[in-house]
Parts: structure tokens; C-alpha cells; sequence
């Protein structure tokens, strides 16, 4: 029976925790919020160590609270990251997203610094500032760093925050063995898409939307052991799902993955999600990392990463390619249909379209098509946010 | 291809046909390709659309050939063609610049027709929104 405007605007017959206001994917101010108390609290991906191989590489990062980044490898081999800023006159220093210099110079002015960000030359300094300035008074904003986790260079913009191991915990316990060889990166794109950041990570936080996609309804949801597979919530509302053994060769044009992964079961297909929008997904020969980077409440830049191992042969690594473009590229079967889910609800769910509500109510027993797994993320948002996700800004008269 | 006629650009394919989506990704400094088949594989990947949901946007794809290398000895030709795709919206029909790049074609010259060999989309555009289902 469809509902009048009291019945739609009725809290859903679930418990608060199993249903969301839609304006926490709607509001500015919920955004600008979310980038003060989680996007700049928590360790968040920027690179992986590939990326800079050599001393002085670098890379451009923008972080989801807003600052621009870049990490750089510094003669020593560490890598750190710092504010992509001039604290002369406010310019971008790195233009190309990667590169390698020995000292980062501004075109504006040519301050320059070096890979520790100390500030090493300033132009007629002391015709200009005397003694009142001078370039140890201007180094670069550095930002805490940390490589871990599959060789992935994580940036925390907080510097009182706690280190990067507290702030997994035990999330990535399942992809142990996984990540313990030296991984690289061997693809790269971006997607901007009109939608909430959250919406993304939802995708990525619940299986029961395998109905959208006709790959992993034959591959995967017509096999045995998918309504096995299991959700586990962790601390700091980061959450895993177990693996099953994906039937490839059920796809026509598609064939059983022969590559495969250390300490992955032939077929097998291990997924975390990290709070508030990463996600390693492990399918067969490929390591597949999503970072979600919202621009505002109602758009979103999505960085994917496919990764393989550095030890591959040519021929391992097509294979990987292969294998990962097949669903995941931007010719692929399945990224392309993810995209378009989330997209549509972003034009559903406009400021004032009266969306009203999200459901999260779905119940399993913690397995495949519950929706715990998103329950968890809210859960987590919650606490961070200081407002429930089911009623963020107190005037929902929840019963 | 823009009016989804498969059976008629397969047609025009020989039977070692091979087609191929690259491009060269800066961030990473690595050579991609996004999209491999040969002409079975891509009979599959057509026959597969109405099974996938995909976007319905028509794409218009612009083609203007600028070399053309022909090898008698081989019977067959080289040409590099400029690419623009476009995509129409079916709300309103608002069109958008999709991609850009060049085209890479080798033609076979000995049969009773010109036969597309192989075929390389090479894209300088590598942020495609949502991505397509059907290949340039």
C-alpha cells in the first residue's frame, strides 16, 4: 500500500540503530562537522609505498578534512608528509601529483624546503626581514605518518592522535597473511560521483546489494558457502567480511583465476572496511583499496587502487590486470554498476527531495545480506558526531 | 558501435581481431590497460550487456583519421585517428565531452574487404565518472 505524507514521515518499525535520518547525507553542516571530528581525527590512506620508490619521490594527496598533502621520501628513506602550502603567500608547492626533487621549491617567490620541511633558502631574507624572520621560522606544516598494513602510507592531520596500530586494532587481523609480502600498486584511477561519502562506504558495507550485479548473482550469490559468509565488527567501527570460493569460470567469457594470492583460498574473497571510508577488498589475485575523499555532503572523489605483488612476473602481473579491470576497471562489469547505485541515490537524495529515511534493518545473523555491517559504521559516526545518526539534529519525536 | 549494432562492428572484424582500452596513468607512472579481448571475447562481452544495469547515456564517438600507413607487402594498413566521445544524457539530452584520445588501427587488406586486425583506444581522459559497460 503506498503511504500518504504522515505515514513516509513515520519512524521506521525498527530499533533507532537500524535506520538513519537522510540528512547526515544531505546537510553542510553535518559535513563540515564530519571533517573536524572524523576526517581529521582519524588515520586516513594517502599513498602506498610504491608510489615513491626512490628518495625524494613525492606525491599530492588531498585529504578528506580539507588540507592538501604531500608525502615525500626523504634521503633517509622515510617518508613524511606535510601541508602542500607556502607559508609565505599561501601558494601550492607541488603542481604534478608525483614527482622527485631534492628541494621543493614555490614558483611564487622560490622559498624552498627539503624532504624534512625545513625551510632552506628564502630570497633576499635579510634585506627583507632583518632579524625578525628567517627560514627557521618557516618550515612546512608536517603531518603524522606512518607506513603499515600492506606497505600503505596512512596520514593522521591530528597531532595528538594515537599511533596508526592503535588505530586499527584488530581489523586487519583476517588479512594478516595477506598483506605480508611487499605489495605495488599497478592501477590508478579516480571517480568524482555526485553523493554522500557514506553512501560509498555503505556499498562497500553490505553484500545484499549482489542483486545489482549479474557477475556476482552467477559467480558468487548462486554458489555454495555465500549465505555463509559473515560480518565482524571491530572496535573504532571498522568491520570484515569472511570468504567464499567464487565460481569465475560460472561468468561466460570468464575463467577460474589462476594467479592467486598468499594465504588466500583459490576463489577466495576477504573485504574490511575502515572507518570512515577505506576499504581493502581481496579477491583472488587482486588487492582492490578504496579511499573515499567527499568534496562536499553531495559530492564525492573515489581514488582506486589495484595492487599486486612486487615480487610478480610480467606474466603474474597481466594476469592481476586482467583480472582486476575485468570487474573493477572503469570498463569493468562491476565497479561501473556500483557506481550507478550510488549515484542514483545521490539524485534521490538531494537536500529537500523529502528522502526521509535510509533502512538498515535487515538481520541475518551477521551474515552476508544483514546489514550489521553499516548498523556498525552509524554506531561508530554516532559517537564521533555527538548526534545519532537516526536523528541527527533532534526533532525527529522518535518514539 | 554509437547505434549498438554488434553484430555489424564484429563484422567488420577479422577473426584474429584483438581490441584493447590504454592509457598511461601518471599517478603511478605505469601503462594501463583497462580493457583486453579478442573477437570472442568481445562477441561475450556484447552478448552480456542486457544481463549487466548499466548507464543508457548514447555515446556519439568522433573520429577523424590522421595518418594512414599502408604496407603492401603485409596487405594491410596502420592508421592513428583523434577520438572524442561524447555522452548525451536521456533526461533532457545534455550533451558532455566523455573522453579523449587516439585511435590505433590495423586493417587487413587481403580478403575480398578491409577486416579490423586490431584496434588500441588509446584515452588521455582516465576520470570517466561511473565508467561505461560498452567499449569505445
Amino acid at each position: 500500500m503506498s503511504r500518504n505524507e504522515i505515514a513516509w514521515k513515520e519512524q521506521p518499525k525498527f530499533p533507532s540503530t537500524h535506520f538513519v535520518d537522510t540528512r547526515i547525507y544531505t546537510d553542510e553542516q553535518i559535513f563540515r562537522e564530519e571533517q573536524e571530528k572524523i576526517f581529521n581525527k582519524c588515520w586516513i590512506i594517502g599513498c602506498h609505498e610504491s608510489e615513491l620508490p626512490n628518495a625524494y619521490d613525492y606525491r599530492t594527496f588531498s585529504h578528506p578534512g580539507g588540507a592538501k598533502l604531500f608525502m615525500i621520501r626523504g634521503e633517509d628513506m622515510k617518508v613524511r608528509a606535510f601541508y602542500n602550502i607556502c607559508p609565505h603567500r599561501g601558494n601550492t608547492l607541488l603542481y604534478d601529483p608525483v614527482g622527485n626533487t631534492k628541494r621543493v621549491t614555490c614558483i611564487f617567490h622560490a622559498w624552498s624546503f627539503n624532504a624534512q620541511g625545513d625551510c632552506i633558502d628564502i630570497p633576499r631574507s635579510k634585506e627583507g626581514y632583518q632579524d625578525r624572520y628567517s627560514s627557521k621560522d618557516a618550515g612546512l606544516r608536517e603531518v603524522k605518518s606512518e607506513v603499515g598494513f600492506g606497505g600503505f602510507v596512512w596520514v593522521n592531520v591530528d597531532d595528538n592522535s594515537g599511533t596508526l596500530k592503535e588505530y586499527i586494532g584488530d581489523a586487519l587481523g583476517m588479512m594478516e597473511e595477506n598483506l605480508s609480502q611487499p605489495l605495488e600498486v599497478f592501477t590508478y584511477h579516480k571517480a568524482i560521483v555526485n553523493t554522500n561519502y557514506k553512501l560509498w562506504h555503505d556499498t562497500n558495507s553490505e553484500f545484499y546489494h549482489d542483486y545489482m550485479h549479474y557477475f556476482n548473482r552467477i559467480t558468487g550469490m548462486m554458489q555454495p558457502g555465500y549465505f555463509d559468509r559473515k560480518y565482524k565488527g571491530y572496535p573504532g567501527g571498522h568491520a570484515s567480511v569472511g570468504s567464499m570460493e567464487i565460481k569465475y569460470d560460472a561468468y561466460a567469457g570468464s575463467q577460474e583465476r589462476a594467479v592467486g594470492w598468499p594465504g588466500l583460498a583459490p576463489g577466495g574473497w576477504v573485504l574490511i572496511d575502515l572507518f570512515p571510508g577505506m576499504t581493502f577488498n581481496l579477491r583472488t589475485s587482486v588487492l582492490r583499496m578504496d579511499t573515499a575523499i567527499p568534496l562536499g555532503p553531495d559530492k564525492l572523489i573515489i581514488e582506486f587502487r589495484g595492487l599486486g605483488l612486487k615480487s610478480d612476473t610480467p606474466e603474474q602481473r597481466a594476469e592481476r590486470v586482467r583480472d582486476h579491470n575485468t570487474i573493477w576497471g572503469p570498463f569493468g562489469r562491476n565497479l561501473h554498476e556500483d557506481l550507478l547505485g550510488v549515484h542514483g541515490q545521490g539524485l534521490a537524495m538531494r537536500e529537500k527531495s523529502d528522502s526521509k529515511w535510509v533502512l538498515h534493518g535487515r538481520e541475518e545473523n551477521s551474515t552476508i545480506h544483514d546489514e550489521v555491517g553499516m548498523r556498525h559504521f552509524y554506531a561508530e559516526w554516532g559517537k564521533r558526531m555527538g548526534r545519532p545518526a537516526y536523528d541527527p539534529f533532534g526533532d525527529n519525536k522518535l518514539g | 558501435m554509437d547505434s549498438k549494432d554488434f553484430a555489424g562492428f564484429l563484422d567488420l572484424c577479422d577473426p584474429a581481431f584483438r581490441y584493447a582500452i590504454t592509457a598511461y596513468i601518471p599517478e603511478i607512472r605505469k601503462e594501463m590497460t583497462w580493457l583486453e579481448q579478442d573477437k570472442e571475447g568481445m562477441k561475450l562481452l556484447f552478448d552480456n550487456l542486457p544481463r549487466h544495469n548499466s548507464d543508457h547515456s548514447p555515446l556519439s564517438r568522433h573520429i577523424t583519421v590522421c595518418i594512414v600507413d599502408q604496407d603492401e607487402a603485409k596487405q594491410q594498413a596502420k592508421t592513428i585517428s583523434t577520438l572524442q566521445v561524447f555522452k548525451t544524457s536521456l533526461d533532457g539530452g545534455a550533451t558532455e565531452l566523455f573522453a579523449v584520445g587516439k585511435i590505433y588501427d590495423t586493417v587487413a587488406l587481403n580478403g575480398d574487404a578491409p577486416k579490423l586486425l586490431d584496434r588500441n583506444i588509446r584515452l588521455d581522459t582516465r576520470m570517466l565518472g561511473a565508467g561505461y559497460h560498452i567499449p569505445f
